[in-house]
């Protein structure tokens, strides 16, 4: 019995292990210009980035894409692993390959042809958490095994002029722009993936990749025999093969982030004055039953700083302490004067607490309290800085998803500062760990966008609600839906929500600043602004589209209705016109 | 530690108050309805203690179950939003006004009505065997308890409202310390035990609650008590529910709001012109 526990304790524990066999031959050509590599990482590189694989094949017609597809693959393996840790592969994979492009292209001399080019296809493959993420650019293949054939994943980027001719219609370094296919597919421990160029797959049909690999001793040997068999069969292109098998996938509970930081026991509520691990505790700033926050002083630094420690509430709940040990993660991940930074001190914590610098100032909320009727050029000061802070936000993948007056500081030089990052969404992570945070709504009522109490995922523009409303409030005092926003958890609830004007409330908001406003809380997330650009412009100049006293047409406020009118008035005229052809 | 310090629950009990203002009127009567219910059961259980061992401290020593049951489940009684929900406005929550306080109060009355009226229907059924015969040991007594606590109190005329009226003022004294209390706990054993003693207090000093209320006076009068739905409005239910609102409000809500909330320090606390002391080196 014992032996079995320790068994499955082993088993959760266990990380992404993928096993890789590869192959390439430059077959009967002079020259390989295949190129292929892969990584395999471990740690919290494997958690956050994950393994991967690359594939390309220059144009043959060409006699430099043997270093267009080596420069493909090298720098989609190392500057993958470069980029941000809370971007999504998505993200991350399209912006190293489009910037791989752009370089390849601008090699090209004025005027050449296409065919002289770097030109090369291009596959990668990255394995993260329990889902395969796949770019496609070509007519290399990616398949998965699946029973005794292979299935194709990818669709070939290839335009047939005749059954002789045909040439590559999407490729690496072709135009200034690319299209790259991205599509992520889920995991099971044991599947097999293989990435192959022409001379391959063209020449050897899936079944007898499939019944090699079946055969074969381990993945490198089944590699080797297939180009063999492929050669075999007359191929006369350069020949590559990537075999990767699942071995074990991660546990779904046991993915650590932050290498093991939010198992650190939880600091315990300081004592004025007093010393903490070389912090020396001066005064208590703030306390809640979410957090307490001291300021404190680090001789190491010769700073002051903000320390803040979980409260005793929520301290033994697993999933608050997960978010606590976060915003550190994410601190130092965000570099923007607008946002709170993490603290400088090198020595390792013992127990689970968060250091920041220390702001001196107030929060909006205090602000919004001295200062109750601001002019709209205070407003738009404080607003584009806010901006500004949350596009670092956005930048990074990451949501911050709790805005609201009293997580924003304006310092006593003006700078205004977001704080707080304790309900911040990453997607990186969330790629990493799925299922994470799925329950709860962690914004506040008054300031949590719609969408997240119909129980969907915030999305950019559920940031860009809240901001909304928090500058509907710095102008008017008020909230732009009153109280009902939380309390419409049903979407025919929610499309009985009407924005109060802020006009109406206030001389100090023009009509167009309102119409502004009401764009950026919209209750449809697709009606709001698509960039809080857009909205910064809106709020300094006089948009002709935002005219308030112009009302939307009725199609545009009730389509359903509307069609409902149509569809009626045309049934009504289909009745009249049989009646009027039936004969008397 | 399983305490949490007064000032983190000050907070806490600022935000209960606060989403009890942004609930939707569905979860409002849902939880509300089910906690009446609960709390009726409770009531018909105690009773029938009450009565099956003629001591009424084994059956207040006992009636706190229903309490905790229905606190563990996150439904609401009128009791404690009348403590609560106040909060949030004092505070000065943003999209927190009175019209929303009444609201939720209202729709907390209407659910807890319900669910007590169902749970006293379904006991008078039990009680009566449908009723096909005349009240059992324990409807009789439950008739009898709401004549005295009408008739009696309306015999004493204003004497009678005001003693109606402080007695519900201390029930809910005791029952909001039970709600507030719940909240200092973080394990669930600790919340039980810090909700049991007062809910135990209040029961067996006899004070009134308008939610037991709403069960024991329509069974009294499904169970042929000798008093009218006017009476038991009247003299009992509207007084009650008066008292049950500033004994709530003052002696738990506002004292903890007072002393632990607006005196803990806040985060920009003289920060303006007050300089950080030097730190000794």
């Amino acid at each position: 019995m014992q032996v079995q526990n320790a068994d499955l304790k082993a088993d959760q524990k266990a990380e992404l292990s993928v096993s890789i066999g590869q192959h390439s031959s430059a077959g009967l050509k002079q020259q390989n210009q295949d190129f292929h590599g892969s990584v395999a990482s471990t740690g919290q590189t494997l958690v956050l980035k994950g393994t991967a694989l690359a594939l390309a094949d220059g144009i043959s017609s060409s006699d430099v894409s043997h270093i267009a597809a080596e420069t493909a693959v090298k720098s989609f393996l190392t500057d993958f692993y470069c980029t941000s840790d809370a971007w999504s592969v998505k993200m991350a994979g399209t912006r190293v390959v489009s910037a791989c492009n752009s370089w390849l292209h601008g090699q090209k001399k004025p005027g050449a042809s296409d065919d002289r080019g770097h030109v090369c296809t291009f596959d990668a493959l990255v394995f993260k958490g329990r889902l395969a993420h796949l770019f496609h650019v070509g007519d290399a293949r990616i398949w998965r095994l699946s029973g005794e054939t292979l299935e194709q994943l990818t669709t070939d980027h290839r335009v047939q002029l005749s059954a002789s001719e045909n040439y590559l219609g999407r490729a690496l370094g072709l135009s200034n722009t690319l299209d790259i296919d991205y599509r992520e597919i889920g995991l099971s421990s044991g599947d097999i993936f293989i990435l192959t160029t022409d001379g391959v797959h063209e020449f050897v049909s899936p079944k007898e990749i499939a019944s090699h690999i079946a055969s074969a001793a381990d993945l490198d040997a089944a590699a080797r025999t297939i180009v063999a068999a492929a050669l075999e069969k007359g191929s006369d292109d350069n020949l590559t093969i990537q075999i990767a098998r699942i071995d074990h996938l991660p546990g779904r509970e046991a993915i650590s982030i932050l290498d093991g930081a939010d198992m650190l026991p939880p600091a315990p509520l300081l004592h004025i004055p007093s010393e903490f691990e070389g912090y020396q505790i001066l005064r208590e700033l703030h306390a809640s039953h979410r957090s307490h926050i001291y300021l404190a002083y680090d001789a190491e630094t010769d700073r002051n700083v903000a320390l803040k420690v979980p409260s005793a509430d929520l301290r033994g709940s697993a999933d608050y302490l997960r978010r606590f040990a976060m915003e550190e993660w994410v601190a130092r991940r965000l570099n923007s004067p607008h946002v709170l930074k993490a603290g400088q001190s090198s020595r390792e914590p013992e127990k689970l607490y968060v250091v920041t610098e220390f702001v001196e100032g107030r929060t909006l909320r205090q602000w919004m309290n001295d200062t109750p009727q601001p002019d709209l050029e205070t407003v738009r000061g404080i607003l584009e800085q806010v901006v500004k802070g949350l596009r670092a936000f956005h930048r990074h993948g990451m949501l911050h998803q709790d805005l609201r007056p009293e997580n924003i500081m304006i310092c006593n030089d003006g700078v205004v500062k977001i704080i707080d990052f304790g309900s911040v969404l990453i997607e990186g992570v969330l790629e990493a760990v799925p299922g994470l945070d799925d329950t709860e709504i962690l914004g506040t009522h008054q300031y949590a966008a719609p969408e997240y109490f119909l129980g969907y995922r915030g999305t950019e523009l559920s940031d860009f609600f809240s901001l909304g409303v928090i500058a509907y409030e710095m102008l008017t005092g008020k909230l732009p839906y009153g109280d009902k926003v939380s309390r419409a958890n049903t979407q025919k609830a929610q499309s009985a929500l009407t924005y109060i004007s802020a006009a109406s409330l206030t001389q100090r908001v023009p009509d167009w600043v309102d119409g502004a406003l009401a764009r950026l809380v919209h209750i449809e997330p697709v009606k709001r602004y698509e960039a809080l650009s857009e909205f910064l412009e809106d709020i300094r100049r006089p948009n002709a589209a935002l005219r308030p006293d112009v009302k939307a047409s009725f199609a545009e406020r009730d389509p359903i209705r509307f069609w409902q009118v149509v569809s009626l008035s045309l049934a009504i005229l289909v009745i009249v016109l049989l009646y009027q052809r039936m004969p008397a | 530690m399983s305490y949490v310090a007064p000032q983190e629950f000050a907070a806490k009990m600022i935000d209960a108050g606060e989403s009890k203002i942004f609930m939707s009127t569905k979860d409002t009567l849902i939880r509300s309805y089910m906690a009446g219910a609960i709390l009726a059961l409770a009531a018909a259980f105690a009773v029938t203690i009450a009565v099956n061992t003629g001591n009424f401290l084994i059956a207040s020593v006992l009636f706190p179950v229903g309490f905790c049951m229905l606190y563990l489940l996150g439904f609401d009684l009128l009791t404690g939003v009348f403590t609560l929900a106040p909060l949030a406005v004092i505070a000065k929550r943003p999209g927190c006004t009175w019209k929303g306080v009444f609201r939720n109060w209202g729709l907390v009355f209407c659910g807890n009505f319900a669910g007590a009226m169902t749970t006293a229907v379904f006991m008078a059924i039990i009680f009566t065997m449908g009723f096909s015969q005349e009240p059992n040991a324990v409807g009789q007594k439950i008739g009898q308890i709401g004549e005295a606590r009408t008739l009696g109190y309306a015999a004493a005329g204003w004497a009678g409202l005001l003693t109606v009226f402080i007695r519900a003022v201390m029930c809910n004294w005791m029952v909001s310390t039970g709600v507030v209390s719940a909240m200092m706990s973080t394990t669930v054993s600790g919340k039980i035990m810090a909700m049991w003693m007062p809910i135990l207090v209040f029961f067996y000093l006899g004070l009134e609650h308008s939610i037991v209320n709403m069960f024991l006076f329509p069974s009294g009068i499904m169970l042929g008590g000798d008093f009218t739905w006017f009476d038991y409005l009247a003299y009992n239910e509207l007084p009650v529910i008066l008292g049950n609102l500033v004994g709530g409000l003052t002696f738990v809500g506002g004292m903890i709001y007072a002393t632990h909330y607006r005196t803990s320090p806040k985060r920009n606390a003289g920060y303006e012109t007050a300089k950080v002391a030097a730190p000794a080196e």
